[in-house]
């Protein structure tokens, strides 16, 4: 899990890679890529459910962050701000409604090759997973990615979908409950 | 599949009533919630002593294991999409040679093209200039400094911008007989202060070359 914490040092070197990139250096922008080009595609593969959608979407969002560098202030975290770029795009792609092709909430570059029973396991518990998240309405799916996934604090959530801290433990609430339902069914 | 402490079916009912409570009163959802959020072992006084509740946390880690393992295993980014956006940002790059400086009120933009007419204009001012056109030069100074702008530089491009920094390489042809180093040396002022005071930029490097004389 990543995220939930205050300002770091980390975030510090994002404020002078965004200030660098920001004046027009790529190569900066392409360290920030390299810092955060795994949220940014995380986030869209666990909200969407499918690499095709996830490699699209996370593509978009970070090209577009380059985009909107200038309307970066640096009020909150770089990665706060990648965040709402990305789960903005991935709930667009979900009003689009595109079926999914492939259920699988990790990379294939993961799967060993040695155990394949576990694989299979592994697999079909992943397929699970993606399916249940998958399925959730568009809010509770956010909440439970961010939250759940990401471990970011729920006030941070708030911040990044523009809703109320009460809103997000909502649907959280709503979330888990439809989420255990459905893996209390799997098994 | 059934569970160390609740079978299958006392599981769903339980799921599937949205006020649901334990016998012992205990809410359903905060249970979910303290397993959920991997609080699962950190017992309050009434859990040590209940049997209903620490079967249901139980029961709801088991069944949120698998979250918890997807949750927990790194995902990539896959290296053709780290590709496909430095390729498509280095582009949109390439294509303008903008300069570009952050106002109050949102980016101020100058092509480079731009910059690099200022430039030739301010030198066709200057006294004992004949013909003036942008080109790069080769001496290892000017690489040096076009270094500096390479990723905002078109190879043949007169002029390199990157962010308030311009490199601008000036070829003219002067009038014979002039001091021609006294010539170059006015060339890059006047270059200087006219982009300074058009374009905004701060740090101007004008190279110039003189390769011919003209009567």
């Amino acid at each position: 899990m990543a995220g939930g914490k205050g300002v770091t040092a980390a975030d510090a070197e994002d404020a002078y890679l965004v200030k660098r990139a920001r004046e027009g250096y790529v190569e900066a922008y392409a360290e920030l890529v390299d810092r955060h080009g795994q949220l940014a595609y995380r986030v869209a593969l666990r909200l969407l459910g499918n690499h095709h959608d996830a490699e699209d979407v996370a593509q978009e969002a970070l090209v577009q962050a380059w985009q909107q560098l200038p309307g970066f202030h640096g009020d909150s975290a770089y990665s706060t701000w990648l965040y709402r770029i990305v789960t903005h795009l991935a709930l667009n792609r979900i009003r689009g409604a595109r079926p999914a092709d492939s259920l699988d909430l990790l990379g294939d570059v993961h799967r060993s090759r040695e155990e394949p029973v576990l694989d299979v396991e592994r697999d079909l518990t992943v397929d699970a997973v993606t399916a249940a998240v998958t399925a959730l309405p568009a809010p509770q799916r956010v909440a439970i990615v961010l939250h759940h996934f990401e471990g970011l604090p729920n006030e941070e959530v708030a911040r990044i979908t523009g809703s109320s801290v009460a809103a997000v433990r909502s649907h959280l609430y709503r979330g888990r409950r439809a989420l255990t339902r459905t893996l209390a069914d799997w098994r | 599949m059934t569970g160390p402490g609740l079978p299958d079916d006392s599981t769903r009912a339980l799921l599937a009533d949205p006020a649901g409570t334990l016998a012992c009163g205990a809410d359903v959802d905060e249970l979910i919630e303290q397993v959920a959020d991997g609080r699962a072992a950190q017992l309050t006084e009434h859990q040590r002593e209940c049997p209903h509740c620490q079967a249901a946390l139980r029961e709801f880690s088991l069944i949120w294991a698998p979250v918890r393992m997807v949750a927990a295993e790194p995902v990539r980014l896959p290296a053709a999409v780290r590709s496909a956006v430095l390729r498509q940002i280095r582009k949109l790059t390439a294509d303008v040679w903008y300069t570009l400086e952050m106002a109050d009120g949102g980016a101020i933009r100058i092509a480079a093209r731009v910059v690099a007419r200022i430039a030739r204009d301010a030198a066709r001012q200057v006294p004992g200039v004949r013909v003036v056109f942008g080109r790069s030069t080769e001496s290892r100074i000017a690489g040096l400094a076009e270094a500096a702008t390479l990723q905002h530089r078109h190879p043949h491009a007169a002029a390199g911008v990157l962010g308030r920094t311009a490199v601008v390489d000036l070829a003219l042809a002067a009038e014979y007989g002039q001091n021609l180093d006294t010539v170059a040396r006015a060339v890059q002022d006047r270059a200087i202060a006219d982009l300074r005071s058009q374009a905004g930029l701060k740090d101007i490097t004008v190279n110039v070359t003189i390769d011919d004389v003209v009567d």
